[in-house]
């Protein structure tokens, strides 16, 4: 496995910890819907802006239908209609490599995908082939990636099985004859078999059961550690963040709300939502009451005007109502969009001045 | 079987086993193996059944609702054993009684069918309403027990509610009849973290102010703690532990309990250092001990 990744390896070496393998400026993606001649538009991925670094798990959190699956969707460029990005920028910095997604002829896009860029996609236990042997799934997605001949790209296959605690007789089996766990860690050979340098994950444990979920997820932390990639890591269970992320993003309704290192996150989270998702989690030995969160996600074909957390929020104020609070970096490394968590939150004129702060945070 | 006063439920040393394999190689798989537990009728509880899957509690809550016949052994609902169930007016005296919760509402719902019907077909079915008007009052009357009212549901369709109101909808329907036993399998793991609080505070209001019974089934011990009165923790298709909620999982004995306890991902945040590589590098040897149990435990051939 080693000398056909030491050329990347080395380049990993010479780059600092710090630069970022991803940047996204400024992404807009909309779901644009005609339905009995009505125009509808969902903004699904409004304005966002961050980065991920080297090396580095970046979480993703928030509620189903707050956009997380779109905007991964949009990072990694596997856009159709009625899927359709706006505005802004993804830009993969792959150390001898640097590609714009939306830039980028297609066939550049195909020959980044698996080989520098994968996706660990949602439910991934059920995306095998039920009629094709595993030996087949991988064959199809990475034989053309790793360029050898095929007894070498056998081996190459089963040293990383071994590497997942998987025997290599999984490669005979047919996918039903697998049990979740094995079917989960089989998808994640499959998405880090070409040692790629950047990995998003589409809430990989989600489906599995408790015992199974901690081995998964040792697991991905010890191929992203040991390939040394960067990751996105989504999932909407709190306690999984606090276990795998380096930094945590908190989406809501299309928007990111805060983002920082993951233990100030949960040590003090500034914005309500977030609070509110850390201190309803139950822990065993903990009677004291949880509450839930009251009202609905709003719809994203009609968000509330303002901060679309206003109709929820314990806190929320008359600027709510009618100003869009701007991501603003608060403490180091710690960014968040709420006029209650303090006064230096400024409204953004819409675009401008998210374009701004961002240009802030990226210093 | 005659006592004088019969408990609510009562699950009595039953098996059920599947049969696996072609015609020349039969293998008999127990799904669920001598399982044994009471419900006392005069003290509405709710009672955690807990395990990983292929643990046999799904088997285990089809059999208490009567859609599968044990193998052996009795289930008896009120002292009437489940297999006595004939025809249709027994069938729903029955489901009058015991009703379930499916584990995700966007499935347990037809997309392409109003929501506002299924509550609507098991009012006219299980109640005295037959006019359109009682009909809806009876509606309207179980979905504020469930902090919803007919007004948010009426005429939609599932994909226009949450999952969360959805699933409060489900436990709404399964109210109109005035059950005293519900059959929840896994009710929240497919619904948010931020929602998921609300279906089970809405379990404890359900035990506290309607006296309902209700047979929690899950994988996830925190909720499971942080509600039940009672648990049973099954591990291939077997009664590993039970008792108190509490007491077990705050001191599990059986080494599966310990090990489903260690395997709860904490909240807290493990004074993760910012390089996330030492502190994974310290956790490392647990994982593979874990894996390496697990693949013991549980993935044997079935």
């Amino acid at each position: 496995m080693k000398p056909e990744t030491g050329g990347n390896d080395q380049l990993r070496g010479v780059k600092r910890n710090s630069d970022p393998v991803l940047r996204v400026t400024g992404l807009r993606a909309y779901f644009n819907m005609r339905y009995f001649g009505i125009a509808r538009e969902v903004r699904a991925v409004d304005d966002i802006s961050f980065i991920v670094r080297r090396n580095e798990i970046y979480g993703l959190a928030g509620e189903s239908s707050c956009g997380k699956t779109t905007l991964i969707k949009t990072i990694a460029g596997a856009i159709r209609p009625p899927l359709e990005v706006i505005s802004g920028s993804v830009e993969f910095d792959f150390g001898k490599r640097r590609v714009s997604i939306y830039e980028a002829a297609p066939e550049e896009i195909e020959d980044i995908r698996w080989e520098h860029l994968s996706y660990i996609v949602q439910g991934s236990m059920n995306v095998l082939n039920p009629l094709r042997r595993v030996r087949n799934a991988f064959l199809d997605f990475a034989f053309r990636h790793i360029g050898k001949s095929m007894p070498e790209f056998q081996r190459i296959v089963e040293d990383h099985l071994k590497r997942l605690h998987l025997e290599p007789s999984v490669l005979e089996a047919y996918p039903h004859e697998l049990s979740g766990g094995m079917r989960q860690r089989v998808t994640i050979a499959l998405a880090t078999v070409c040692r790629p340098e950047f990995i998003i994950a589409d809430e990989p444990t989600t489906a599995l059961d408790v015992v199974v979920q901690k081995s998964v997820l040792a697991m991905i932390r010890e191929v992203q550690q040991e390939i040394g990639s960067s990751m996105i890591f989504v999932t909407h269970d709190m306690a999984v963040h606090a276990n795998m992320a380096d930094r945590l993003g908190i989406m809501y309704a299309g928007r990111l709300v805060e983002e920082g290192r993951t233990a100030d996150v949960f040590a003090s989270p500034m914005h309500p939502y977030t609070a509110h998702l850390i201190s309803s989690l139950p822990r065993i030995g903990d009677l004291s009451i949880k509450q839930a969160l009251e009202g609905a996600p709003p719809n994203l074909s009609d968000p509330p005007s303002g901060c679309r957390f206003h109709p929820r929020c314990p806190l929320a104020m008359d600027i709510c109502r009618r100003e869009n609070p701007t991501l603003t970096t608060l403490a180091p490394e710690h960014r968040v969009a709420c006029f209650a968590a303090s006064p230096k939150v400024k409204p953004s004129g819409e675009t401008t001045g998210s374009r701004l702060e961002h240009a802030e945070a990226m210093q | 079987m005659t006592s004088s006063i019969s408990p609510l439920l009562e699950v009595d040393h039953v098996t059920k086993t599947y049969a696996m394999g072609g015609l020349l190689a039969r293998n008999a798989f127990p799904a669920v193996d001598d399982v044994s537990f009471t419900l006392e009728a005069d003290q509405p509880e709710i009672f955690a059944i807990i395990g990983e899957s292929g643990s046999g509690k799904t088997s285990l809550s089809r059999m208490i609702l009567a859609t599968v016949a044990p193998t052996n052994g009795s289930i008896r609902f009120r002292g009437k054993d489940l297999s006595t169930l004939h025809g249709r007016r027994a069938r729903l005296d029955f489901m009058r009684e015991v009703q379930p919760i499916f584990q995700n509402p966007f499935e347990a719902f037809n997309p392409l069918k109003r929501v506002d019907r299924y509550l609507f077909t098991t009012a006219r079915r299980f109640t005295k309403a037959r006019k359109r008007i009682d009909v809806e009052a009876v509606a309207d009357d179980a979905l504020r027990k469930v902090g919803l009212s007919l007004a948010e549901v009426k005429s939609r369709f599932p994909h226009e509610l949450s999952g969360g109101q959805l699933q409060r909808t489900a436990v709404a329907r399964a109210l109109i009849p005035g059950p005293s036993l519900i059959v929840a399998d896994e009710p929240v793991s497919m619904v948010d973290a931020s929602l998921r609080m609300s279906i089970v505070n809405l379990f404890k209001t359900l035990r506290d102010d309607l006296k309902v019974s209700i047979i929690y089934i899950t994988h996830d011990l925190a909720t499971a703690y942080y509600i039940s009165d009672r648990i049973i923790i099954m591990q291939k298709g077997k009664v590993v532990e039970g008792g108190n909620a509490r007491a077990v999982l705050d001191n599990p004995q059986h080494p599966y309990s310990i090990l489903l306890k260690e395997s709860v991902l904490s909240p807290v945040v493990a004074n993760q250092s910012k390089a996330g590589a030492a502190s994974t590098a310290g956790a490392e040897p647990p994982f593979h001990e874990d894996v390496d149990r697990r693949d013991r435990v549980s993935e044997a051939p079935r």
